[in-house]
């Protein structure tokens, strides 16, 4: 039986569907039974989502770039 | 046809739209620079994507839609970036660099690996609340911040821009078990942040 420290150590590779199928089975077991670990696995992922939605800063020199490679590959 | 949208995109780039050239620009300096930023560092990193941006501009004839034109673009950033690295080589280091909040299992378990101190409900339970306080935004900063280049572009690779772990190897020339290291402390790492944010309201 995996042990919540366990768990934490595979929820990465758990998140990115990198375990092998007897190791998703038993993290999938364990979260059946653990509400713990289970609020771990819920707010890892929020995490993923803040990182994802994370506002980017507007970078203003990217027309100017744009603006030089257009003219660049015209003249190609 | 596996890569439609990319196509598209091309078709208008060789005509010399400009407004296409904002849109590849605008989708995809993100991730170039990130690749870059792992392998090279932020000092050079903005030197490597520029010189990337050329080698694109005089390749785009050859592009020849074998793989997605993300691929593409960042396997020439790669490129680039590794050859300016056999100039000033550096080590890829496992180590984080102090700051931002860790998650320390030796003090959330007990000896039989059960919780001793397990995860408390969030307030903000959504990434848009969590992403609406400001000071939280400020504390992920600090955290991102304290992540190693090559960790923070594991991060942005995998979780912005979605690219497979294989791929994440394969560009920054890491490991496979390391990406996994990189990716797993940086995902605990935020995890800590947001925790801590929540219980106390302070960074």
């Amino acid at each position: 039986m995996l042990s919540c420290r366990e768990l934490a150590e595979q929820a990465s590779q758990y998140l990115d569907k990198d375990l092998s199928l007897s190791q998703q089975l038993s993290v999938r077991m364990h979260l059946l039974m653990c509400r713990h670990c289970r609020r771990f696995i819920h707010q890892l992922r929020l995490g993923q989502q803040v990182i994802r939605q994370y506002p980017e800063p507007l970078d203003e020199r990217l027309d100017e770039l744009a603006k030089q490679l257009a003219e660049r590959s015209s003249k190609q | 046809m596996p890569y439609e949208a990319d196509n598209r995109l091309l078709a208008r780039l060789l005509k010399g739209e400009q407004p296409a050239f904002t849109e590849l620009v605008k989708t995809y300096q993100s991730p170039m620079r990130a690749v870059a930023y792992a392998i090279v560092g932020a000092s050079h990193a903005d030197e490597i994507v520029q010189e990337a941006w050329l080698s694109v501009i005089r390749n785009l004839a050859k592009f020849e839609g074998r793989a997605s034109l993300k691929t593409w673009l960042l396997t020439i950033t790669a490129n680039t970036a590794k050859s300016k690295l056999r100039q000033i080589r550096r080590e890829v280091s496992l180590d984080s660099l102090p700051g931002g909040h860790d998650f320390n299992p030796d003090q959330r378990y007990a000896d039989d690996g059960h919780w001793s101190s397990p995860p408390s409900h969030w307030e903000q339970d959504t990434p848009e609340a969590l992403l609406s306080q400001e000071e939280l935004r400020e504390c992920l900063d600090k955290t991102l911040g304290s992540l190693s280049d090559v960790q923070k572009s594991v991060l942005m690779l995998r979780e912005r821009q979605g690219l497979a772990l294989e791929e994440i190897c394969n560009l920054l020339d890491v490991s496979a078990s390391n990406v996994r290291v990189l990716l797993h402390r940086a995902r605990l790492k935020v995890f800590a942040t947001l925790e801590h944010f929540e219980e106390t309201g302070e960074c």
